[in-house]
């Protein structure tokens, strides 16, 4: 394509009389150009797409990394605040962490803007003289109790009010605080985006005392939780009086309905504790009222079951601190099912209340340390915990403030403080999980804000066992999303990876055999006229679209499985039985006839034969299951009748294999040296009344050995069978074989037929028969191709996803179970990544789902390519 | 015989020393004989029947498949069952089953029935009855056993109504009320022509809902876009904002004014509708009025000739193709799923090819062959077995929230919060199956590459071809089949997927097509409706699994002879290019 001038003929009176043919040999700009250009965009689009690629796994482990990181936290915001009317004894901060708040003992409420110090407002709830002896506040610290000396209570609430406000209504003197928030004296304004301002400001109330304890035995000690919904607020509190009485009291607000006013009702139980008012340390009531702690200074823990008020009891006593150890801090996790509690010894343990089954209880429940965090630096002596995830500060007697988090029992980080900090008085989480608010002893404040992102998951609760709140013992548990928001997330992938390789090893151990035996009989068996229309049929069903597979599996055949269940399990033995017995039965054909019927008549022979063992299995499945199963063989997988059924179709291959191999030995030569002399067909019903002499004896020894077995207590209930679910393992790996089928067949039918002809021949002309060349020559040669064809099959049935999502329950349980449900990796993702809050702990998990998925994959591929290169080039030398 | 007894003796004389006594046996066995275990037939017959087992198995499928999706729309005829219990119900016979009644109703049943279930093991056939009329017993299927029912007929007047709404509609017209006037036990041709009034005011009303109506909307918010586009260039209370508000104000005044005077039309319209209906009544004889626009299709089941069956099946299918679904999507059709598994498989075809060649033509013809090349190409290799949901995250993750993210923040800041790009949509699933099936492409198109000769190369780049030219016109035109191939297989891959497009923008209701007549016409970003998917849902999660199921498998039908028909037309173009260039070679 170069440019050449061609020399035309008539012109010979040129001016340029040297020029004879002139050949310019340049190339044509424009080919240049374009070829460097089609150059540079190749090499640049390749280089592209490959890096894209590869790009995938990057990104997964770029999104799912920040799992395994801490967080940060900022250096403290510190300042004084004057102290005003006694030690603080709560504190609280909005969800902005903007304001603060501190209540002291005598019912002072300071009101100050947090990052600043700056005071805004204070308050004073009136008491009319009475001096509080005791006092409480639920876990959002908005609504609080005091207990007086008088033996009554006085509920009220101490909350930040938060709304949105058009800017031209602002009052007229604000004052803009540091960092351009503004107050006027009492609520603090925030800028917020899109041109309007947030106010908070905060309010108090205040209701009638009510009389709990007799007149003049102060309250020592009080606990209040407020339940139910926010129109019909269920208010309960426990107290505990000088005279040592506890009391579980339920406020009722009642509206008058002439009046409009609120009367307040207390209906008073009393708790009979036996306790003494000066050893007890805390008490501790949950928020339905139905379980009163009280902890004393011997490190005991006293539980009551106050589910009926009447018949309040002692349900448990259990040691919680060494004896000597007084406890210093305690509190209920988010939730109420766990207490945090810190020892003078410097320990920190979770404790959980779990259904064991305990005899020294009266509800066979008990308290266990569910969580340690080991021994901090000092004795923690105050906590607060998050009121939306299982996370929760502690300060220790030196001041330190750390952040723990109870699910991965990690000690996430310690705030940066000064090197003197003051013990803290009074501690405060924020609602957002963002910030922390410490005040010291001396009216010293610190506030942190720190960014945790993902303090729930470490690699030991996604790859170990963890002991969640409620379960009886450490598990592997996946349950990412639950109905409350105080449920405690469980992500363990190891239930998923079970899930994986449970589903795809039995969808392999019924897709292989089938898999492998068609491709050799392909290749070794049948005319390639014949072949090169086989072959692409069952290549066709590897383009079946998965999601039509899992259709008509889960929802036309699972039912129809469900029905004929027994028939189906026993079919694994019958059918193959039923098969070969045809072949014992074309054994007594006349060599020639049978010669003659090779090619079609005898392919069609197996479709027939096949037929027929299915038709068998049909026939023969109620009647076995009513021999073996009781009639009832998903009754019999729940647990009822005897195991040896099962046992013995279990064990049936080996005693097969036993009976053979042992009359192979003992008979085969003088058998053969028998048969040698005789005709093909003669040879052949002799081979038939050995085969059938010998299944019998399997068979016989098969029942023995199981009613050997089943009567010494092996099952397999419980094990690979369980109770019958419809959509299960079973289901699924029969659909999964639509998917690996082909696949395994495709690339061992490749492999055997890339065995070079030569081999081949020369079997075949030695006198070995194709059954004797395909066993001997063909298989050892091909093993290595044939291995990596069910590699790759593995491979796709570990990744199969639609077939996995709709033909199983999606239940992330850890059993062997064929008849029971899994969930795999790739169907977790498909289920929760839809939901998934971008970002959030779940999504990333999702993530490292993936990444687990396609390593997995990306490592069963590898390995099984580099093993069919090796084959290739050792069949290329051959 | 005695060359061959000579070559052996030869080589035992090689080995003699080694091999002495396995010669000799050797020599034994060539005595005639029969030898039964040379020819293992046990292990032939397992080998072919595991092969006509997996030939059933993709037989049997295709064959379900088809049988279902082929009479899911024969007009059944409706059975009057008297049940033993002496209730009444009509309905179309859906299919029978075998099944094991619990040990509670075997024993409520007579002696004869009992016994006769026993002596079948147990089982027991029923029926399935599509019993309609969901809106009068909430519940449109029933199982009827054998031993429960007392009597069966067939009652010419059953009427089947299939509605726009509440399913179908089995039993009785009683009289039709046009306008007032009421005509008792209409005929055919009178019913046919009060219905077709009823369907066109119907269909005028919803032009105007789907037209005009639309229009307006789209502007009013354009107008109140373009406030916001201002509000971000210029700030907020800047003169260019002011000024866009006084711009868009009587305009907006002025749509919304015909918006309301549309919304007027459409109501009397409502009424007009309305107010032609039929009285029916079901088999019990409880008596209800329809509006009669809302039936779709009609037909006195029991009292069809051939004709009119093959006319209702017709219609049925042609419903299907082209209408969009209603009822959860398990009546009408799928046009809408059917459109978008064709864009999203054509604009991920349009994505694959050139990238896929790209890399393809890179890794054979341009990249030194080396270690590291080769090393290249195993992992490509298993990126085709990687599991496609992993792309899906991968799309997710990448595609819809970094890039879709950013292209937001760039683009279309005035619609945020609400994501353009920055959610699943058509494009980024096209570009997610285009890097699922990549890896298909540049595997096919390497091999295609490979298998044209070095010869006619080398032939090419003697003439003075340059690099460029002789790919272009020597390689590449030798390797169409296989690239071909390796595409159509792809698209057939991409079309059948579903698992990732799930994460990255399908939808079991999208209220658009991803094309449509709007402005800039083509939609990258809407999300789309997919068959894979609509079988999914349908199958899955939709009120009543039985009432979708003939859905489901007309429309797996449909998916399936798609990606048939690719993965035919594959092997077909394959074998016509490759018999095209059969006699190029040297």
């Amino acid at each position: 394509m170069t440019d050449v001038t061609m020399q035309d003929g008539p012109e010979p009176k040129k001016t340029r009389p040297s020029v004879t043919y002139v050949r310019d040999k340049k190339t044509k700009n424009s080919v240049v150009w374009m070829d460097a250009l089609a150059g540079r965009v190749i090499s640049v689009g390749g280089l592209f797409v490959i890096a894209t690629v590869f790009a995938i796994m990057f990104f997964l482990i770029w999104v799912a990394m920040p799992l395994f990181g801490t967080g940060t936290a900022s250096e403290p915001h510190s300042y004084k605040l004057a102290e005003a009317g006694g030690p603080v004894i709560s504190t609280s901060l909005d969800e902005y962490a903007s304001l603060g708040l501190e209540l002291s003992s005598s019912g002072h409420l300071t009101a100050f803007h947090a990052p600043s110090g700056k005071r805004v407002d204070d308050l004073q709830f009136d008491f009319a003289g009475a001096t509080p002896s005791a006092f409480a506040r639920t876990l959002q610290g908005d609504d609080i109790a005091y207990g007086f000396a008088d033996g009554s209570v006085r509920l009220g609430s101490l909350a930040i009010e938060t709304r949105l406000v058009d800017p031209k209504t602002l009052p007229q003197n604000l004052v803009t605080l540091p960092g351009g928030d503004r107050t006027e004296g009492h609520a603090i304004y925030l800028n917020v985006a899109g041109d309007q301002v947030r106010r908070l400001a905060p309010t108090l109330s205040l209701e009638a005392p009510v009389q709990v304890a007799l007149p003049g035995a102060a309250i020592r000690f009080l606990d209040y939780r407020v339940g139910g919904t926010s129109e019909r607020p269920t208010k309960i509190f426990a107290s505990v009086d000088a005279a040592g009485t506890a009391r579980l009291s339920a406020a009722f607000a009642q509206v008058n309905m002439m009046t409009g006013e609120t009367s307040t009702t207390l209906e008073n139980t009393e708790v009979p504790t036996g306790l003494d008012v000066s050893s007890i340390a805390e008490i501790l009531l949950n928020t339905q009222g139905d379980r009163l702690l009280i902890v004393t200074k011997d490190g005991l823990i006293h539980r009551y079951d106050t589910r009926n008020p009447k018949t309040s009891h002692l349900a448990e006593t259990t040691r919680i601190l060494p004896a000597g150890v007084v406890p210093t801090a305690l509190a209920f996790l988010n939730g109420e099912n766990s207490l945090i509690v810190a020892g003078s010894d410097s320990s920190l343990k979770i404790w959980s209340l779990i259904d064991r089954g305990a005899k020294s209880t009266s509800d066979g429940k008990l308290l266990t340390a569910i969580h340690d965090f080991g021994t901090q630096k000092a004795p923690i002596t105050r906590l607060n915990v998050s009121q939306r995830t299982r996370l929760f500060i502690g300060a220790d007697a030196a001041g330190t403030v750390s952040l723990f988090h109870a699910t991965s029992e990690r000690h996430v980080l310690t705030f940066p403080d000064k090197a003197d900090a003051e013990e803290v008085s009074s501690l405060m989480l924020a609602p957002r999980d963002n910030a922390v608010l410490a005040i010291g002893r001396n009216g010293d404040v610190r506030l942190w804000s720190f960014d945790v992102p993902h303090p729930e998951t470490t690699i030991k609760t996604l790859f170990g066992k963890v002991w969640y709140e409620g379960y009886p013992e450490p598990g592997y548990t996946w349950q990412s999303t639950s109905g409350t928001d105080s449920a405690e997330p469980k992500l363990s992938l190891v239930p998923l990876i079970f899930g994986t390789i449970k589903g795809a090893l039995y969808s392999l151990l019924f897709a292989v055999p089938i898999a492998l035996l068609a491709a050799i009989y392909t290749a070794e068996f049948l005319h390639p006229r014949i072949r090169a229309i086989v072959k692409p049929t069952m290549e066709l069903m590897a383009s079946l679209p998965s999601v039509v597979i899992g259709f008509v599996v889960a929802l036309v055949l699972s039912p129809i499985v469900e029905n004929w269940i027994a028939a189906i399990v026993l079919a694994f033995g019958v059918v193959p039985l039923t098969l070969i017995g045809f072949a014992f039965l074309w054994q007594l054909l006349p060599q020639p006839l049978a010669l003659r019927l090779d090619g079609i008549p005898k392919l069609v022979a197996f479709f027939i034969g096949m037929a027929v063992a299915i038709w068998v299995a049909v026939k023969v499945g109620p009647v076995l299951e009513y021999a073996f199963f009781g009639g009832d063989f998903k009754a019999w997988t729940s647990g009822a009748g005897s195991a040896a059924p099962f046992i013995f179709l279990l064990i049936l291959p080996v005693t097969f294999l036993a009976t053979f191999q042992i009359g192979g030995r003992i008979l085969g030569a003088v058998w053969r040296d028998r048969l040698r002399t005789k005709p093909y067909h003669v040879a052949g019903a002799y081979e038939l009344v050995r085969w059938v002499s010998f299944t019998v004896a399997a068979l016989l020894l098969a029942a023995g050995l199981a009613y050997v077995l089943g009567s010494s207590g092996f099952d397999a209930r419980g094990g690979i069978v369980d109770t019958y679910i419809q959509r299960n393992t079973l289901i699924a790996s029969f659909g999964m074989a639509f998917a690996v089928i082909p696949i395994i067949y495709s690339i061992a039918e490749d492999a055997l037929g890339a065995v070079p002809e030569h081999l081949r021949s020369a079997s075949l002309g030695c006198g070995a028969t194709k059954w004797q060349t395909a066993a001997w020559v063909i298989l050892p040669t091909a093993g290595s191709g044939i291995f990596s064809a069910i590699m790759i099959g593995l491979g796709r049935a570990v990744g199969e996803t639609m077939i996995v999502v709709m033909a199983t329950g999606n239940t992330p349980i850890l059993d062997w179970s064929l008849f029971n449900g899994l969930r795999a990796l790739s169907a977790n993702i498909n289920v929760e990544l839809p939901e998934a809050v971008k970002d959030s702990s779940l999504y990333r998990t999702l993530f490292l789902c993936g990444l687990v998925l396609f390593v997995m994959t990306f490592i069963l591929n590898t390995f099984a390519e580099v093993v069919r290169q090796r084959f290739r080039k050792r069949a290329a030398q051959l | 015989m005695v060359d061959m007894a000579q070559t052996l003796d030869n080589q035992h004389d090689d080995a003699s020393n080694r091999v002495k006594t396995p010669a000799k046996r050797f020599m034994l066995t060539r005595t005639k004989g029969s030898d039964l275990t040379a020819r293992g037939e046990p292990m032939v017959w397992a080998m072919g029947g595991s092969l006509a087992f997996g030939l059933l198995m993709i037989f049997g499928f295709l064959a379900l498949i088809f049988s279902n999706g082929l009479s899911a729309f024969w007009p059944k005829p409706i059975e009057v069952v008297t049940l033993s219990s002496g209730r009444i119900i009509a309905g179309e016979p859906m299919r029978e089953e075998s099944y094991r009644p619990t040990a509670e109703q075997l024993a409520n049943l007579g002696l004869p029935a009992r016994e006769k279930i026993i002596a079948n093991n147990g089982f027991e056939n029923r029926t399935l009855y599509r019993i309609g009329n969901y809106d009068f017993y909430a519940n449109d299927f029933e199982w009827v056993p054998d031993f429960d029912i007392k009597s069966k007929t067939a009652s010419k007047d059953m009427m089947l109504v299939e509605r726009q709404e509440w399913g179908v509609f089995i039993g009785n017209l009683l009289s039709l009320n046009d306008a007032g006037s009421t005509i008792a036990k209409p005929d055919k041709a009178t019913l046919d022509k009060a219905h077709a009034k009823a369907r066109d005011l119907r269909e005028m009303r919803l032009a105007i809902e789907q037209g005009p109506i639309s229009d307006v909307n789209h502007e009013i918010n354009e107008w109140r876009l373009s406030v916001r586009r201002a509000e971000i260039k210029h700030g907020t209370g800047s003169p260019e904002m002011m000024a866009a508000e006084e711009k868009a104000a009587p305009e907006t005044a002025k749509l919304t004014k015909t918006f309301d005077g549309l919304t007027t039309q459409v109501l009397s319209a409502r009424a007009a509708e309305a107010a032609i209906t039929v009285s029916v009544a079901d088999i019990g004889g409880d008596t209800r009025d329809f509006p009669l626009a809302n039936f779709v299709r009609y037909y006195a089941a029991n009292d069809l000739t051939l004709g009119g069956k093959i006319q209702i099946y017709l219609s049925r299918w042609w419903e299907f193709l082209t209408a969009e679904p209603r009822e959860a999507n398990t009546e009408g059709g799928v046009w809408p799923a059917i459109f978008g598994t064709f864009v999203m498989t054509v604009v991920m075809a349009l994505l694959v090819a050139p990238f896929g060649v790209m890399a393809a033509l890179y890794l054979r013809e341009y990249a030194k062959q080396g270690r590291i090349v080769s090393l290249v190409r195993i992992c490509v290799n298993n990126l085709a077995g990687v599991p496609s949901i992993v792309y899906g995250v991968f799309g997710l993750g990448f595609f819809a929230y970094v890039l879709g993210g950013s292209i937001d923040k760039l683009f279309y800041p005035e619609y945020l919060p609400a994501p353009t790009f920055g959610t699943g949509g058509l494009l980024w699933a096209a570009l997610t199956l285009a890097l699922l099936t990549v890896p298909v492409v540049i595997v096919s198109t390497e091999e295609a590459l490979a298998s044209v000769p070095r010869s006619m190369r080398e032939g090419s780049l003697a003439c003075g071809a340059s690099k460029w030219q002789t790919i272009r016109w020597i390689v590449l035109p030798r390797a169409m089949p296989g690239i071909m191939t390796g595409l159509i297989l792809a698209m057939a891959r991409g079309a059948g997927e579903v698992a990732p497009l799930m994460i990255v923008g399908v939808v079991k209701l999208a209220p658009e097509l991803p094309i449509d007549a709007v402005f800039p016409f083509v939609h990258l970003e809407r999300s789309f409706m997919h068959l894979g998917f609509h079988i999914f849902d349908v199958g899955f999660q939709s009120r009543n699994s039985e009432a979708g199921r003939s859905m489901v498998f007309v429309t797996a039908l449909v998916l399936l002879a798609l990606v048939l028909v690719l993965n035919t037309v594959s092997i077909v173009i394959r074998n016509r290019l490759k018999r095209r260039f059969a006699g190029d070679k040297f």
